[in-house]
């Protein structure tokens, strides 16, 4: 058959590729195949059908293959690439490329595609090698600053050894002014040089780049040239240059951008107090009054129109007093007062004055009285923002004399007050719009939890929940009072109600990353899983939708910024990459999907061993906090732990300690029910083993670092979660020799699995010799099997503390905390269960000579069931209760009176349908789940 | 009172006080890549003096020929950071890069034809519609504003380039064109 034919019929497989038509596209290859067993490209392609379809296995056999022909062929590599991929192999991926460029030297779009694939695997030294070698080949002086480029990411590389880098960066700067056209043709081959110069500490030559006219007119259109350029000018100690520059650009320009007033700040007085400052102070005394006076000037000039003059006299006016240097003692507040007169109908204005508000005890009683003297009656937006502003500060600047249960109330009720009659403003507004009383919404909503940290009285939550849920009628859009409310209905045990307004936000893409914290930490506590219902456990795998996404699409916009020689972004993307994939939520989000996973799947050697894998790797990585806490609209007084951590669920943060503690807890616990040790899982990995980024002693094992505890750890963790961690690893470590001793060996442990191997795919796995078995697949163990310990103390009282751990939390409103102690209870039995997995066969019991311990496991059993048999009784029985009218009249009759004479009944008992209901949901689920679970590992 | 910087990848971890009110979009990570990787002088961010994100644009360069532009593609404020001329600010910026970096004849936004205060602002920045685009916004349908709802505006404001001023034209919002005819 001719060429043309083939390619005839090859490309109905790709249009099939095309479609998502996998199933059609590997029977088109069968086809192929048979007329032409030996055709690379067809074989490339199955392997990509297949792997697409999921079929791994399958697909590795061919692509093994395909790779062991050396390809050359652009199709093929094409195909590869993608098959290399999905499996994430991308040293492959290297390897491929390198022996086809080697084949062909002259090949330039095979040099790029070499090139990119080191750049996504971060060896940028082959990098730096291959843009060399393809300037001196081709010419372009693209693949020279590919090559420079190359040579500073590797010297920011964290595996880079100290004194590598400055070689590295001199080995940039070599080239870079080996360039034959100046880096100025180009804002980002600028911004490149600038970067190496500033790192290198060449100022001089930096300067005379900044100081050119070309060099002006780049920083002058661009942002981040200007950025490195600020920065080198500072760094060398330039700063009086750089104050002119900035106070000629404010007055000739008009430049109103904050980092121009922060330059001549600078210039007049540090922000901080340093060595070497103090001596000046006649000099910066007359330079402070210069600046005031050009300060002044321009405020008086912006009137109202903009706020940066205006905050930069009070920037001065705080630092002359940080130096000492203030003449007048009364000039902050006059100037608070003036920027307040100016600016208070601005809602940011509580914003800015907020850095400014550490006052002497007279100082602040005279804003407290100027702020309280704000007209309480208004007609206008403005005035209404200006009473919002006062109190925002008044609040802020309260002294913990003022937080009592009394003063708070009296707040309470004029925030409200106020709020009600200021709907009145936004009476005629489209729905989609913010009613400008919202505010006092949130000033109230705050206050209320405050009173609810005073009191322990659960009436403030759900007095909270009723004005605030108000006012979303009112402000449908508005998402600062949806985050109040999730926070109060988990805080309230009415979980349902808390996702019901986290999915009102419409949380999506990357904001996964940040938000998802809001409903998925501890979610478990929650969850339904163990009773068929994966809402919960469905939310953390679409939370994670977007690590996929970094990993599949950032990559390919690091290569496009390669094209498109975009230098600045570059370094960026590859941290922003990095600090998704290595996200602290993303594994925390982890963590709470396995601890639901394990009460809804069945707990056996598949679920143990992926998840072991997956565990090991979380372990070894660094990890980045992007949660964003910020968002919280908090308006409480400085001096209280602030809304976030007062409305933290069981007041503990989740994060690293937490994710950490979980984290070795489950490692351990799977590694003694796993037969997989490292040589075996070594074996069966088909992607590339993750890079270690965790900063641990390198000497450490990891069994060495498992076993590490650091108490401080441990304070994130609630005293429920506590126990739950001391009898898993009191478990563990009692149960460890005997694992040890009934673990088969590895060699049975690969035959087993080549066996399953080949039986699926038809081909046996590579590089593994099967020994021959010794007929039943058991292994004899020659020596005597470790002596039998009963269990310790920790693990047989386990269940009973917990059951008195229940008893005492069910007096209280809220079922949250109830639901925690069980959750922990049912997630300790499941992990003892786990734990005696193995132990199941009685043939291996029989063969180990373990007989006496499996009767330790029976009574541990028994006990464990009875403790879980109480406690899902009662949370059935609580839910009920908790769900019916009763309970839902004694929310309704917690109703405050400034609330219950401003809203609708009808409207309070919505809300407290809504709350009972959701939390006889999560109470009934709970129970009957430990239930099912309890029957289905009795 | 702001400062003005370019806008970087990481900021898609800090934009949410400015992108989870509905008005604003958040899309795929690929979206904000594919602009910073192409025109990253033409995205920057607003930020207040606490490091709060108060508002960003991101913009591109494109067309052929005499139709060669600067685009607004997004530019939002956070509600609290409104009325501060903050979009004004960015603007001029993006303004500026399309004139002397990009060499552009003009630059041009859409906008929502209901949108009234947006479009008194745009006005007051000299841009004026250069035509109406029907069913250019198709996600939210017909509501309140019927047509208005769906349709933009395409408003443009010419740079020193445009010497004849060609992307102004008196009876713009009379010239109406669809959606598929633009992008």
């Amino acid at each position: 058959m001719s060429a043309a034919a083939l390619e005839r019929q090859i490309r109905p497989i790709y249009d099939a590729l095309d479609t998502g038509s996998n199933k059609s596209a590997i029977v088109a290859c069968n086809k192929l195949l048979k007329k032409h067993p030996k055709n690379v490209l067809i074989k490339a392609l199955k392997a990509l059908a297949l792997i697409r379809s999921q079929k791994v296995e399958e697909s590795l056999v061919l692509c093994d293959e395909v790779l062991q022909s050396k390809p050359i062929d652009d199709g093929i590599l094409t195909a590869m690439m993608h098959v290399l991929r999905g499996l994430g192999r991308h040293n492959d991926m290297v390897t491929m490329f390198d022996e086809a460029y080697k084949q062909q030297p002259t090949n330039e779009d095979l040099g790029a595609q070499t090139f990119f694939a080191n750049v996504r695997v971060s060896r940028w030294k082959s990098a730096h090698q291959i843009a060399t070698r393809m300037y001196k080949q081709f010419q372009d002086e693209r693949y020279l600053f590919w090559s420079i480029i190359s040579a500073v990411l590797q010297a920011k590389d964290v595996s880079t050894p100290p004194n590598m880098r400055t070689i590295l960066y001199q080995l940039a700067h070599r080239l870079i002014t080996s360039s034959p056209t100046p880096s100025y043709v180009n804002a980002d081959r600028f911004h490149l040089h600038l970067t190496i110069l500033r790192d290198l500490k060449l100022y001089e030559e930096a300067n005379k780049l900044i100081d050119s006219d070309i060099g002006k007119s780049i920083c002058a259109t661009n942002l981040s040239c200007n950025e490195i350029r600020r920065d080198i000018c500072i760094q060398q100690g330039r700063i009086q240059e750089e104050a002119e520059r900035a106070e000629q650009l404010i007055v000739e320009k008009k430049d109103r951008n904050w980092l121009e007033f922060l330059s001549v700040l600078d210039g007049a007085v540090p922000a901080a107090v340093s060595a070497g400052t103090a001596n000046k102070s006649t000099d910066a005394g007359a330079n402070i009054n210069r600046v005031q006076e050009l300060f002044t000037k321009v405020a008086e000039e912006d009137a109202s129109k903009d706020r940066s003059a205006a905050l930069a006299l009070l920037e001065l006016e705080k630092r002359a007093r940080t130096h000492g240097l203030s003449q007048d003692r009364s000039r902050l507040l006059t100037l608070l007062k003036q920027y307040f007169e100016k600016f208070g109908d601005k809602a940011c204005c509580f914003e800015d004055l907020k850095p400014f508000l550490e006052l002497e005890e007279s100082e602040l009683a005279q804003l407290t009285s100027f702020l309280e003297a704000v007209p309480t009656s208004f007609t206008t937006v403005s005035e209404l923002r200006r009473l919002i502003n006062s109190y925002k500060i008044l609040r802020y600047t309260l002294p913990l004399t003022d937080i009592t249960e009394e003063k708070e109330s009296a707040r309470v009720a004029a925030y409200v007050r106020f709020y009600f009659e200021g709907l009145a403003l936004g009476d005629g507004l489209p729905s989609s719009e913010l009613q400008p009383a919202d505010d006092l919404v949130l000033l109230a909503g705050n206050t209320y939890v405050s009173l609810w940290k005073l009191t322990d009285g659960d009436c403030h939550l759900l007095n909270a929940v009723y004005l605030l849920e108000f006012a979303l009628i009112k402000s449908k859009q508005s998402f600062l009072t949806r985050l109040i409310l999730i926070r109060l209905y988990r805080l309230l045990g009415a979980s349902n109600a808390a996702l019901e307004h986290y999915r009102a936000m419409q949380v999506k893409q990357v904001q996964h990353d940040t938000l998802s914290h809001l409903i998925l930490s501890r979610a478990s506590t929650f969850s339904l899983s163990a009773t068929g219902d994966i809402t919960l456990s469905t939310e953390c795998l679409e939370s994670t939708q977007i690590y996929l996404s970094n990993s599949q699409e950032t990559g390919d916009f690091i290569v496009r910024a390669f094209t498109g020689e975009k230098y600045s972004q570059i370094p960026e993307f590859i941290s922003f990459e990095d600090q998704l994939d290595n996200s602290l939520q993303r594994d925390t989000v982890k963590i709470e999907h396995l601890r639901m996973r394990l009460t809804h799947e069945p707990i056996n050697s598949d679920l143990i061993d992926m998840e072991l894998i997956e565990l090991k790797f979380i372990f070894d990585r660094i990890h980045y906090d992007n949660r964003d806490f910020a968002i919280l609209p908090n308006y409480q007084p400085k001096l209280s732990e602030g809304l976030h951590n007062q409305t933290l669920l069981f007041s503990k943060p989740e994060g690293d300690a937490w994710m950490m503690t979980f984290l070795k807890v489950y490692i351990r616990a799977f590694q003694q029910a796993s037969d997989l040790d490292d040589t075996v899982e070594e074996k069966l990995l088909i992607g590339d083993r993750p890079k270690q980024t965790a900063d641990f002693d390198k000497k450490l094992s990891l069994r060495d670092r498992l076993m590490q505890r650091d108490p401080e750890h441990l304070s994130s963790l609630t005293l429920d979660e506590v126990k739950f961690v001391e009898y898993a690893h009191a478990l563990i470590d009692w149960l460890e020799p005997y694992h040890n001793h009934c673990r088969p060996p590895p060699a049975v442990v690969l035959a087993e699995a080549a066996k399953q191997t080949e039986l699926k795919t038809g081909h046996p796995l590579k590089g593994i010799d099967i020994p021959p078995l010794n007929g039943n697949g058991h292994h004899k163990k020659s020596e005597e099997p470790p002596a039998i310990h009963e269990a310790p103390e920790v693990v047989v009282k386990y269940f009973d503390a917990a059951k008195s751990r229940f008893k005492e939390a069910q007096s209280k409103p809220s079922p949250s905390e109830l639901l925690h102690v069980a959750t922990l209870a049912q997630e300790a039995y499941l992990l003892l269960v786990t734990e005696t997995l193995r132990f199941k066969n009685p043939s291996v019991v029989k063969i180990h000579k373990l007989g006496n311990l499996v009767t330790n496991f029976k009574t541990l059993r028994s006990d464990a069931l009875s403790a879980l048999a109480e406690i899902s009784s009662t949370l059935i029985k609580r839910g009920e209760s908790d769900g019916s009218s009763d309970s839902r009249h004694l929310c309704m009759d917690h109703c405050s009176s400034d609330l219950s004479s401003n809203i609708d009944h009808d409207f309070i008992v919505t809300c407290a349908k809504k709350i009972c209901d959701s939390r006889k949901k999560v109470l009934d689920g709970v129970g009957k789940g430990i239930d099912r679970l309890r029957t289905t590992y009795a | 009172m702001s400062v003005l910087r370019p806008f970087k990848a990481s900021d898609m971890f800090r934009f949410n006080n400015i992108n989870l009110d509905i008005w604003t979009e958040t899309y795929g990570i690929g979206f904000y890549l594919s602009y910073l990787s192409r025109w990253p002088d033409l995205c920057c961010v607003q930020e207040a003096p606490s490091g709060r994100m108060m508002g960003y644009v991101l913009g591109k360069a494109e067309g052929s020929g005499a139709e060669w532009h600067g685009h607004v593609t997004a530019i939002t404020v956070a509600p609290e950071y409104r009325r501060l001329s903050l979009a004004r600010k960015m603007m001029s910026l993006l303004e500026m890069v399309s004139e002397e970096i990009y060499k552009a004849f003009f630059v041009d936004l859409y906008v929502r034809c209901a949108n009234i205060v947006a479009i008194e602002m745009y006005e007051k920045m000299e841009y004026s519609v250069y035509r109406r685009v029907r069913e250019y916004y198709g996600n939210l349908g017909i509501g309140k504003g019927g047509k208005d709802e769906e349709d933009a505006f395409d408003m443009r404001k010419p740079l020193p380039r445009d010497v004849n001023q060609r992307s102004i034209r008196p009876n713009g919002r009379d010239i109406i064109v669809s959606a598929h005819d633009v992008s």
